[in-house]
């Protein structure tokens, strides 16, 4: 007998406005119904209505686990239209900003992840306080905590602090000592194990018909980082290298994250490291009918959920239109292949793997 | 690479043969006197990139649905079907994705009417 | 028949049935264990809430009283203080009787508990049969009181609650048929006595491990809160019970830890036995506080099992090894 569950839209286990029909023959998931748009606020129309640089605020609202992302992924749209070149040390300095939100970012889904997967919130409060560390650095380099909008055309609104680098480089080697223990806390535990290893496979070929992306897709076994393969920023010069495991299941792109989370650590320091010295300033914020060279312009990020694109026609002031690709709605959008067949409880275990945020999915 | 939308299955997968399995993104433009489809492929094995575009006349608007090539469409032909009301033909009846209001036609469309500010009545 | 004791027939009745032998002491131990139970709860939910605040880098309740003490009161007084709702389509008799009798069951078995060789309501000489069959009633008691909410996640846990009884109920029962031999009976008493000088702990570690696990389940305590597994099934079939039966809830849970926790001391950890300085009560006491502490640090380390896993768990683990452990016990300690 087919029993039909609504789950959510509030719901402890969808972090977010989802909801979820799932048909469940007792306790085995037949087909799921995935409703999205609770949080849907027209972000590509709203900004058609604003001027070039009022609208990095809006951006930051969509990913709000990662706010840097899109806020910079928006400035590199706008940097394209009016071809501006990024200066040396701005480059620098985003790349930290940037791997710092991601190690940000995957905190606190590895926290979200083992709570969605029954333990009592340790590590959700451990990867939560280290989390806030980060962000302390991230407030130290941006000047917010959470919502930063320091991007400016061609560089930041500010330099860093003269002793960014000090403070930064022991939270590191923290950090690094730290991953360790949330992998020992989890890993060590055969019932999470089982839980994770081959729960939501995603082969190899369905995950590039489906077209996710980011550590969903490299947890499938197919090397594509759009930091190494479209060159953009210094990453090439700052030893950086994809990680992919191949088992698809929810174990893989938990481990994916894992290792990412050591591998951005290991960039952080390489930038603070090699950072030239000179000028980080960009252009001021109000651009008075600035000359627009490209029309049309095509940006993609690695976010922290996977790869962002923004497709931008520019206008002399304001885009005529942009369209934005969301990493989280593609990676929604697999759930209910990869979740039939199992079991009611692997259904929170297996979306909180795919880490979609509800406010970018809906957009 | 441009292209009409008579031949867009063909164009689709000729390009799938020479090994573009990856679909980026759909997405549209209202350029008022035409409407623009847009399609991202990009071939996984070396990363190369493909954009095939589709344009359309505003007041008959439809495309061919590529659900059957790729199964990224599915959710990127709804959006983009309530965002432009665009049709997708060829494919199932689908319940909205984004939208649950009724009286909304085709918000991301240039002729799309701005609900007016609020004014107080005081004056 | 004297008019000065109007509960002499019921003495009368009760002596017949060789059951109690005075009515009078029973009313004082029935005061004494639920004053215990009350004092106990009240305390280990703040052990309990002091204890994972510290394995989670947080400080706990630490505002009302010294030490957050007061801290459960006020949440006492606010969880009684609010709207109690029952869901229309929920039956309402069972709605309202399952947690009540459930709670009500719980503090029955501690009534039945011996904690002392003086100090004991009933000298049952089945008591561990009692005790372990009236258990087993719980989980057909959740079943109701799912299906009675008319939630459908209360549906779901109302059926794992049946799956959960099949996996650990039967490697228990061996373990407890492997004590029962060694103790020769089925007395709580006799059973602690059989423990003099040696606890049944040291003479089969295998069935101690099999039987905490499946105390574990019994309980509901991670990692088998697979019933109550609050990120999927919200708060399985409490979902749609309000403020003041969540609070009895709470109370059940602490309930039934003291009485798992005085299970184990008392069939593996030598029940009342220990230097005589102290009195006898005393020890039991303290080992169930130990044993329970230890359910907490599990509670802290885990993650939650699956019912599938956990169903696979007890037949191919568990009841193999509980198999064992009955067979190496006969043969080594019975003649």
């Amino acid at each position: 007998m087919i029993t039909r569950i609504n789950v959510g839209p509030i719901h402890p286990g969808t972090h977010g406005v989802l909801r979820l029909l799932v048909d469940v023959d007792g306790d085995t998931i037949k087909r799921v119904e995935t409703h999205i748009g609770f949080l849907h606020r027209g972000v590509e129309k709203l900004v058609e209505t604003r001027m070039y640089m009022q609208s990095p605020p809006y951006m930051e609202k969509l990913d709000y686990i990662a706010p840097l992302a899109f806020d910079e992924l928006l400035v590199a749209a706008i940097e394209g239209a009016l071809g501006v070149e990024v200066k040396e040390r701005a480059q620098y300095i985003r790349v930290i900003q940037l791997e710092l939100q991601r190690i940000a970012s995957h905190l606190l889904w590895l926290g979200t992840l083992a709570n969605d997967v029954g333990q009592l919130a340790t590590v959700f409060m451990w990867a939560f306080s280290d989390r806030d560390k980060v962000m302390r650095l991230l407030e130290e380099s941006s000047g917010t905590r959470m919502f930063y909008v320091n991007q400016r055309i061609g560089g930041l609104i500010r330099d860093q602090p003269p002793d960014f680098k000090e403070h930064a480089l022991p939270l590191l080697d923290y950090l690094e000592k730290r991953i360790p223990e949330f992998e020992a806390t989890l890993e060590k535990n055969p019932i999470f194990t089982q839980r994770m290893k081959g729960i939501g496979v995603l082969g190899k070929e369905d995950a590039i018909n489906f077209g996710v992306t980011g550590p969903v897709l490299r947890g499938s076994g197919i090397n594509y980082d759009t930091r190494s393969n479209q060159d953009y920023y210094v990453y090439k010069k700052l030893n950086f290298a994809p990680q992919i495991q191949y088992r698809g299941d929810s174990y893989s792109r938990y481990k994916v994250r894992m290792l990412e989370l050591r591998e951005s650590i290991k960039v952080v320091r390489n930038a603070l490291n090699k950072m030239p010295e000179g000028d980080a300033l960009g252009l001021p914020v109000r651009l008075i009918n600035p000359a627009v060279k490209n029309r049309i312009v095509r940006v993609s990020r690695e976010t922290p959920r996977g790869e962002g694109m923004m497709y931008m026609v520019a206008d002399p002031q304001r885009p005529y239109r942009l369209s934005i690709r969301s990493p989280s709605f593609v990676n929604l959008s697999v759930l209910d292949h990869i979740s039939r067949e199992h079991r009611f409880a692997d259904l929170f275990a297996i979306l909180a793997s795919l880490d979609p945020v509800m406010a970018d999915v809906d957009r | 690479m441009k292209t009409s939308r008579d031949d867009l299955i063909k164009t689709v997968e000729e390009l799938q043969q020479k090994g573009f399995d990856y679909l980026i993104k759909i997405t549209a433009v209202d350029y008022v006197q035409s409407l623009t489809v847009i399609y991202f492929l990009r071939k996984m094995a070396d990363g190369s990139e493909e954009t095939v575009e589709v344009e359309l006349n505003p007041v008959d608007a439809w495309v061919p649905t590529l659900i059957k090539h790729f199964r990224a469409a599915d959710w990127y032909e709804r959006e983009m079907a309530e965002m432009f009301a665009i049709e997708i033909k060829g494919r199932q009846a689908h319940r909205l994705l984004l939208e649950k209001w009724d009286g909304v036609e085709a918000p991301l469309r240039k002729s799309f009417q701005w609900a007016q500010p609020y004014k107080s009545d005081t004056k | 028949m004297s008019i000065g004791n109007p509960f002499m027939w019921l003495t009368q009745a009760l002596q017949s049935a060789n059951i109690v032998s005075n009515i009078e002491a029973l009313i004082v131990y029935a005061i004494f264990i639920a004053v215990l139970i009350s004092v106990f709860d009240y305390l280990f939910g703040w052990v309990e809430r002091k204890m994972i605040a510290k394995a989670h880098l947080r400080h706990g309740p630490t505002y009302v009283g010294k030490y957050g003490i007061l801290q459960n009161l006020a949440d006492f007084i606010k969880l009684l203080s609010k709207e109690n709702i029952i869901p229309r389509n929920a039956d309402r008799l069972l709605f309202m009787t399952m947690l009540p009798l459930l709670l009500a069951f719980s503090v029955f078995l501690i009534f039945l508990v011996p904690l002392s060789p003086t100090l004991q309501a009933t000298n049952l000489g089945l008591g561990l049969l009692i005790i372990f069959v009236t258990l087993s009633f719980v989980p057909s008691i959740v079943f109701l009181g799912g299906v009675a909410t008319g939630n459908k996640f209360a549906d779901i846990s109302a059926q794992r609650s049946v799956i959960m009884l099949v996996s650990y109920e039967l490697p228990v029962i061996l373990v407890l048929v492997a004590v029962s031999t060694l103790a020769n009976g089925f007395n709580l008493g006799s059973i602690v006595a059989a423990q003099s000088p040696y606890w049944f702990i040291i003479l089969m570690p295998l069935g101690f491990v099999i039987f905490f696990i499946g105390m574990l389940a019994e309980l509901e305590r991670p990692p088998f809160d697979i019933r109550e597994a609050d990120s999927e099934l919200i708060a399985g079939w409490f979902t749609d019970y309000s403020s003041p039966y969540y609070m009895l809830g709470l109370f059940l849970d602490y309930t039934r830890m003291l009485l798992g926790s005085l299970l184990i001391a008392i069939i593996f950890l030598g029940g009342w036995l220990g230097p005589s300085f102290l009195p006898p009560m005393f020890w039991l006491l303290a080992k169930a506080v130990i044993i329970s502490l230890a359910i907490v640090f599990i509670r802290v380390a885990t993650v939650r099992m699956r019912i599938n896993s956990l169903l696979r768990f007890g037949w191919i683990y568990l009841l193999p090894l509980s198999i064992i452990n009955l067979i190496v016990t006969f043969i080594i300690f019975v003649k």
